[in-house]
């Protein structure tokens, strides 16, 4: 017996023994460790694999052109696009009539959901160069990628923390300190001094290898153009010459051209019972068309694809549920974003871009009949987009608007579109060069070259005489729904202007977008709010 | 040496006594009927003291008991009356007589053993089988709905494959864990879906901290221990069958336009007349069977085995499930006795057709002038493309009810499989030690098929991708291994036990997920054919993922003293020292202490009439566990990038090495007065729950993510219940007993990671960025958050300007803003709930009404805030239109008006059995009932059902009080029973 009870409290004691220390908790179900596996036989891109692959996958991550994050917090609050209250659809708390008539304020989920995104892109690069396995080139790769996020961030909230080691807190710099910050970065990563006519970039570690996945030397510069362009707006000191000096360089190296007459691609989006549709997209169109790789205008640009590089939603978001029919898509679109009626007729007919921008009119199905709303609310039954809209909210009519279609849309389309979406491509460095040229000699007609190359493309006439009114026009229609807008119209001080459903501003301190709220109370008092919220 | 001795002589002496005296056994019988009425008590169990052998009456009170030589007294139980030990005289026949009423000596199931109802110095309640809740019950949590103060099971709507929500004494964690520990026939973290309610003996619930906290880190939510029927030893077999037949129907529908009004109302015209409502419901017919033998192999083995067959459709059309359960109990002794195994084994499968609540959604909203089928459509349709059906294209958010019901399937099919191995070894008289082996399996697939022709997830209108077929594995795997000891010892008027173990658990969960769709047409039968899938030839489209747990374990070390002096004066501690893989790497182990006291004033004060006066105060901490793993560590999602075929990481969770469980303080303090045919509980509690676990948003700029899990924030709960219950009538002919429980609670939110926030959000179409709820530091939770309604302007709703400021600031996105015009519009928590049981017992009837109540409740009716409106632009959408509805409203926008009261009191359950007594026959006994269940509701709410929906969207636990489109539709049911005994 007392054996027995012997043996039995060896047994429990063992038993305790052996598992009672041990709480280790390995995650076999998660990933807890950066890794890296460089592709094998390349995707469906055919790039070539580089440890910056998951940096630059962040550019979709961040809302480059999708709902709810960057594009929509550029294009919204401009006089080129706006969502419409349609009765129960797209109210939502009001947010994007916040958004369009400049109310917003620090609870602002988009607001957030811009913070948010492109601070996690930033924390992706410094991971990347925290692990120091990162080339020359590759380093000032990354560093370029991280100071065109910082740029973001300069451009919509001004001051900001510059973070550039993963979970080193450091304290908010000032605005001006954040386009120091930028500055120095790319100038570092071409590892030139300044930006001048005559500086020597045969020693930057970024080369001119043309890919327009990969930041290089034409890349760089061009946001440093896009950077002294908007110098006086973030530092109160204008810095035209060097944005001439910057897209001067990029043109005159040769290595990009426009895409005019003979750059054609397939027409994507043909219906086979609609012989109006052409085969072919040329010109202008082709630029941003859904098989858009490797277009000669592109200097640097995101990679999207349906199937492996998904974040572009453009036909979701801007389309009619029935013109699901028009291009057999994949799915129901939402009947969101559209274009004020104003901005649509400041394109003249004949103008390639107001052709290749917008979808209005009545609308045909793949094989050439009358697409049909049988919810109709204009007594139509036929869907027809119309560019006029009754009104901003409650009741949008639901085929009110010309919709955004730049980005043009393929038959049998995903809800994630294939279009590359261009960061910087030589139309707009063009139009840089003539705008700070212009601004720079204090005199408009300087900019006149450069505004009628890129008309000639458009297919318009040459301008004999331009203002800045005039200019902002210009380069609204060359750059319409390429995040831009926003960003043009505080430089022209039009934000604060009185537009269509938007009164003028009372303030311009909407100028800038408030610090998400919830980032403020979670930085425990070391970020405090933009002036005026 | 010398108790070396004494366990030798001991030893010998009992083989001595067993040689001589194992062959003279006698039996003994009798009959146990009550004292007061002498009607014959069904199902009472004598068992002769200090053997394992014993005996349960039959249906008319009769027993018939081996007893060995040397007993010497026998003890008679039954539920609901003291507990009787005779002793054991020449004769062979002994009838007993119990006297009812009083509970003093009822043994009640604690956590690691049992103890006398009398000593227990916390808030325990004990229901047992005859006081579950009656008729078809889906879920075993329902069986307790309102029988416990204190005690919320909710399950709103008569989804036959919904599962209930509880919740003890309000919320008790905001991030963690919020369901209750189960524990069934000792089996920490038992499935409640592995047992049949035919197989329950009793269920207890530990409601406060110092009950609970034997139980450690995962008592915040409360213990529900699940004692299972068991067979009792030198008994016959005796068989019993029981069976219900029950049909219910829809009721509550939500109300909306007919197809006249719709018309004049401005809707499209589509040319038929469509009760959508009617085409997807049905008055379903279910049935359910329970057979089990119990009895005793010998005299020292007993073993019941039971099997139980349930069907249980539901009124949405192809909603319901099949279950098959099995259950075996076997209990033996060894060794003289003092060895005691128990072994039990259940295995459940349950088939569910779930379909989708969004047929019932859709069936609201659905244009009432739209055909069903699309060859009655007004204009050229392609039916083909769509299965027959007829679908409104070109409209967001509208689907064919029926299609859903119809053509999409969405299948889970459920197996559990337990096993539970104790043995309990008498060491000395006053020494037993236990071990026990328990082992838990759950696998569960979901498959869920949208043929091409469906609109809804189908997407029947893409012309290339049609068709969507997924599915779903998940494995669950529960390991415990546990040892405690129990000493037993008593001095002068004082006993005292005391009891000191160790635990070990741990759990394994996988599941993976796959998805693909675009399929040729429905002629192949792709559930079973996926290789058709077209979706193989296109990049990108098949879905794909898994997860894993890392192994959760819990170990932990726990003891207790129960000490009692003079049988009045009662004293109980316990501590437990409890570790998690789940927290972080510095705080792995935490101690839970609990102490609590009790006195019998009466025997002191002894007042007359008073049969009970006791008072009791507790103390106790217990803790709650994150639900998830991994939440103190770093975890990073894959990326793929699709343009060079690289694979890395980002980071998708910042890691928190100080991550602890949250932990619950309270202290309860309790009356309990038994006089005469009256008796009463009062329990006031007071909880503190600090350190709960939660998503916290934090500095994304410094942890390169905005998320991550941290202890934050504090909770106060304060309440109150009581529980009476009265005799009215008790003679020989007619018995009525009634009783009522009455809880009350107020949670208070004392800290958190924000100082206020709004959480649910309205949603799609149109109603994004509108959160209804507010939670904010120093206020109630569920309070109800949005601008007050006054009237109409042009269409558009008119707000109050609240603050009086003569600015009106109503933008959802200001709802925090101290200007803001909103009030608080309601709170989703009831004041009050109320349970009211009636057992009326006349000769051989019985009838049992159970009413049940909620009060001070508020809900926000989504259905009419989505459609009660006339929009322009929905034209071809139905409107809700309910009596609250405002005349000229064409802007749906959230506001008071779509908040209502919904107080409501209902008959719950009403039972109508008779016994019938079979003479000459087989049968022992036979009873006959008739159930209704949900008879009548008295309430104002417009929606589907008022009562309280204490959890949003299935996960957020402080957003209660929205009754959100996809409910399934409240049901009235009628339900026959029959119970067989032979």
């Amino acid at each position: 017996m007392n054996k027995f009870l012997k043996i039995l409290f060896a047994v429990a004691v063992l038993f305790a023994i052996q598992s009672c220390t041990d709480l280790e908790e390995e995650l076999v179900g998660d990933v807890t460790t950066n890794i890296t596996v460089e592709g094998v036989s390349g995707g469906s891109g055919g790039q070539e694999s580089t440890p910056l692959s998951a940096a630059y996958a962040e550019l979709r991550n961040a809302g480059t052109a999708n709902h709810g994050g960057y594009y929509s917090v550029q294009e919204i609050p401009s006089d080129e696009m706006v969502i419409c209250a349609k009765g129960g659809d797209w109210f939502d708390g009001g947010i994007l009539i916040e958004l369009h008539q400049h109310t917003y304020g620090p609870t602002h989920a988009f607001v957030n959901g811009t913070w948010n995104q492109t601070y996690g892109a930033i924390n992706t690069v410094n991971e990347l160069l925290a692990g120091g396995t990162l080339d020359a080139n590759q380093t000032s790769q990354a560093r370029a990628l991280r100071a065109y996020f910082y740029w973001r961030l300069l451009d919509l909230f001004g001051n900001v923390k510059l973070i550039v080691e993963p979970g080193v807190d450091v304290a908010q710099s000032s605005r001006s300190d954040v386009f120091n910050f930028v500055e120095s970065e790319l100038l570092a990563a071409l590892d030139i001094s300044e930006v001048s006519s005559t500086m020597d970039l045969t020693n930057s570690p970024l080369g001119t290898d043309a890919s327009a996945y990969q930041i290089n030397q034409f890349a760089a510069l061009g946001f440093l153009a896009k950077l002294y362009l908007n110098a006086e707006v973030y530092t109160g000191t204008a810095r035209w010459a060097e944005a001439a000096a910057a897209a001067g360089y990029i043109i005159d190296s040769g290595v990009y051209r426009l895409c005019g007459e003979g750059c054609t691609v397939a027409n994507l989006g043909k219906r086979a019972g609609v012989e109006a549709d052409p085969d072919e997209l040329e010109g202008f169109a082709a630029v941003f068309a859904a098989n858009n790789e490797g277009n000669p205008e592109h200097i640097f640009a995101v990679f999207y694809d349906e199937a492996s590089a998904g974040g572009m939603n453009f036909s979701q978001m801007n389309l009619h549920y029935s013109s699901q029919f028009t291009w057999n898509f994949d799915a129901q679109p939402w009947n969101g974003y559209a274009t004020l009626e104003e901005f649509y007729n400041s394109f003249e007919d004949g103008d390639a871009r107001k052709q290749a921008s917008f979808i209005v009119g009545d609308q045909l199905d793949f094989g050439g009949s009358a697409v049909l709303d049988y919810a109709s609310d204009d007594g139509n039954l036929v869907l027809s987009y119309t560019p006029s809209i009754n009104e901003l909210t409650p009741n949008s009519l639901r085929e009110a608007g010309a919709r955004p279609g730049k980005f043009s849309f393929k038959q049998f389309g995903r809800p994630d579109m294939s279009n590359d979406f261009p960061v910087l491509r030589l139309g707009d460095v063009y139009l840089m060069r003539a705008e700070a040229m212009a601004r720079d000699a204090g005199d408009w007609s300087m900019a006149l070259p450069d505004v009628n190359v890129v008309r000639e493309r458009a297919r318009v006439s040459a301008l004999s005489s331009i203002d800045a009114d005039g200019f902002l026009a210009e380069r609204g229609r060359e750059m319409f729904q390429e995040t831009s807008r926003r960003t043009d119209l505080i430089r022209f001080g039009k934000y604060n202007d009185a537009w269509w459903e938007h009164p003028a501003d009372p303030s311009d301190h909407v100028n800038l977008f408030p610090i998400p709220f919830d980032q403020i109370q979670a930085s425990g008092g070391t970020l405090s709010q933009n002036p005026g919220y | 040496m010398k108790l070396n001795f004494n366990l030798k002589y001991a030893l010998l002496l009992l083989f001595v006594a067993m040689g001589t005296f194992a062959m003279a056994q006698r039996t003994v019988t009798g009959t146990v009927t009550d004292a007061e009425t002498k009607e014959p008590l069904i199902g009472a169990s004598v068992a002769v003291v200090g053997t394992g052998t014993g005996a349960i009456t039959d249906f008319d009170g009769k027993y018939s008991v081996e007893v060995p030589e040397g007993a010497t007294q026998i003890q008679i139980t039954y539920t609901g009356y003291s507990t009787m030990i005779q002793d054991i005289g020449a004769s062979n026949v002994m009838d007993v007589e119990l006297s009812a009423g009083t509970l003093l000596d009822e043994i009640v199931v604690t956590g690691y053993g049992t103890q006398k109802e009398k000593e227990i110095t916390s808030s325990v309640v004990e229901v047992s089988a005859k006081d579950f809740n009656q008729g078809v019950i889906a879920d075993p949590a329902q069986l307790l709905q309102g029988k416990v103060a204190g005690l919320q099971v909710y399950n709103r709507g008569g989804d036959p494959n919904q599962q209930a929500v509880i919740r003890l004494r309000g919320l008790s964690t905001v991030g963690a864990n919020v369901q209750p520990l189960v524990v069934i026939d000792g089996v920490i973290g038992a499935s409640l879906q592995n047992v049949d309610p035919n197989d329950i003996e009793s269920i207890s619930v530990l409601k406060d901290g110092s009950a609970a906290a034997i139980y450690g880190s995962r008592g915040s939510s409360g213990v529900i221990i699940v004692t299972t029927k068991k067979g009792t030893a030198s008994q016959d077999v005796k068989w019993s069958y029981n069976a219900q037949f029950s049909t219910e129907s829809a009721v509550n529908a939500t109300q909306r336009l007919s197809p006249t009004e719709f018309v004049a109302a401005g809707g499209t015209d589509l040319g038929s007349q469509t009760d959508w409502i009617d085409e997807v419901t049905e008055n379903p017919f279910s049935h359910n069977h329970g057979l089990s033998a119990s009895g005793g192999i010998g005299s020292n083995s007993s073993f019941r085995i039971s099997a139980n067959i349930r069907e249980k459709n539901g009124i949405l059309i192809n909603t319901g499930y099949d279950q098959f359960n099995t259950r075996l109990n076997f209990s033996s002794r060894a060794f003289n006795d003092k060895l005691k195994i128990d072994f039990n084994t259940s295995y459940t499968h349950r088939d569910q057709e779930n379909g989708y609540t969004e047929a019932l959604r859709y069936a609201v909203l659905y244009n009432p002038t739209a055909p069903v089928l699309g060859v009655n459509s007004p204009f050229p349709f392609n039916s083909d493309q769509f299965g027959g059906y007829f679908e409104t294209l070109g409209l967001f958010d509208s689907f064919n009810p029926v299609s859903i019901a119809e053509q999409n399937r969405n299948l889970t099919e459920r197996r559990e499989f337990n096993y539970n191995v104790n043995l309990a070894y008498d060491l000395m008289p006053s020494l037993t030690v236990n071990f026990r082996v328990a082992q838990q399996r759950t696998d569960i697939n979901n498959n869920q098929y949208a043929p091409t022709t469906a609109n809804f997830r189908g997407n029947a209108t893409s012309p290339t991708r049609k068709g969507l077929a997924e599915f779903y594995e998940s494995d669950f795997t529960f390991n415990l291994y546990e040892g405690f000891a129990t000493y037993l010892t008593s001095f002068g008027q004082s006993d005292l036990r005391v009891t000191a173990g160790y635990s070990y658990q741990e759990d394994d969960f996988f599941d993976k997920f796959f998805s693909i769709g675009d399929f040729p047409n429905n002629d192949l039968d792709f559930s079973k054919l996926i290789e058709a899938s077209q979706d193989l030839n296109n990049a990108g489209f098949i879905g794909a993922g898994s997860n894993a747990s890392p192994t959760n374990k819990i170990i932990a070390f726990f003891g207790r003293a129960n000490f009692t002096f003079d049988n009045a004066i009662f004293v109980n501690a316990s501590l437990r020292r409890e570790g998690s893989t789940k927290l972080g790497v510095d705080n792995k182990w935490g101690l839970f202490p609990a102490f609590g006291v009790g006195v019998d004033l009466n025997r002191y004060l002894d007042i007359g009439g008073v049969d009970l006066f006791k008072v009791r105060l507790g103390y106790g901490v217990t803790g709650a566990l994150p639900g998830q793993s991994g939440l103190a560590q770093e975890v990073r999602n894959i990326v793929n990038d699709g343009a060079t075929g690289a694979v890395s990481t980002e980071l998708a969770r910042a890691a928190n090495p100080d991550l602890q469980w949250e932990e619950k303080a309270e202290i309860n303090l309790g009356v309990e007065i038994t006089a005469g045919k009256l008796s009463a509980t009062l329990d006031l509690y007071n909880r503190d729950i600090s350190d709960f676990i939660l998503e916290r948003t934090v500095d994304v700029a410094v942890f390169g993510v905005d998320r991550r899990f941290e202890n934050a924030g504090k909770l106060n709960t304060q309440g109150l219940e009581l529980a009476l219950n009265y005799d009215v009538v008790r003679n020989s002919n007619v018995n009525y007993n009634t009783g009522i429980v009455l809880s009350t609670y107020k949670t208070v939110l004392e800290e958190y990671v924000l100082d206020a926030e709004t959480r649910a959000n309205l949603g799609s179409p149109g109603q994004n960025g509108t959160n209804m709820l507010l939670v904010k530091v120093g206020e109630e939770i569920g309070n109800i958050w949005g601008p007050v309604f006054t009237g109409v302007e042009e269409g558009n709703p008119v707000f109050a300007d609240v603050n009086g400021d003569g600015q009106l600031i109503t933008a959802q996105d200001r709802a925090l803003d101290p200007d803001v015009d909103f009030e608080v519009l309601g709170n989703g928590l009831p004041d009050l709930e109320l349970g009211w049981t009636n057992q009326v017992t006349i000769g051989d009837w019985s009838i049992n009404a159970f009413f049940r109540g909620a009060f001070g409740h508020s809900l926000v009716n989504t259905f009419r805030a989505f459609y009660e409106p006339r929009l322009s632009t929905q034209s071809s959408y139905n409107f809700v239109n309910t009596d609250k509805a405002v005349d000229g409203l064409t802007t749906a926008r959230f506001s008071s008006l779509y908040v209502e009261k919904a107080d409501f009191f209902k008959l719950d359950n009403l039972t109508i059995s008779r016994r019938i007594a079979l003479e000459n026959s087989a049968f022992t006994g036979m009873n006959v009932s008739l159930i209704f269940q949900n008879p009548f509701v008295i309430t104002n709410y417009t929606g589907i059902d008022p009562e309280p929906n204490l959890v949003d969207q299935g996960s957020d636990v402080l957003s209660p009080g929205i009754e959100r489109r996809n409910n399934y539709f409240s049901s009235r049911s009628f339900i026959l029973g029959v119970n067989l005994n032979f």
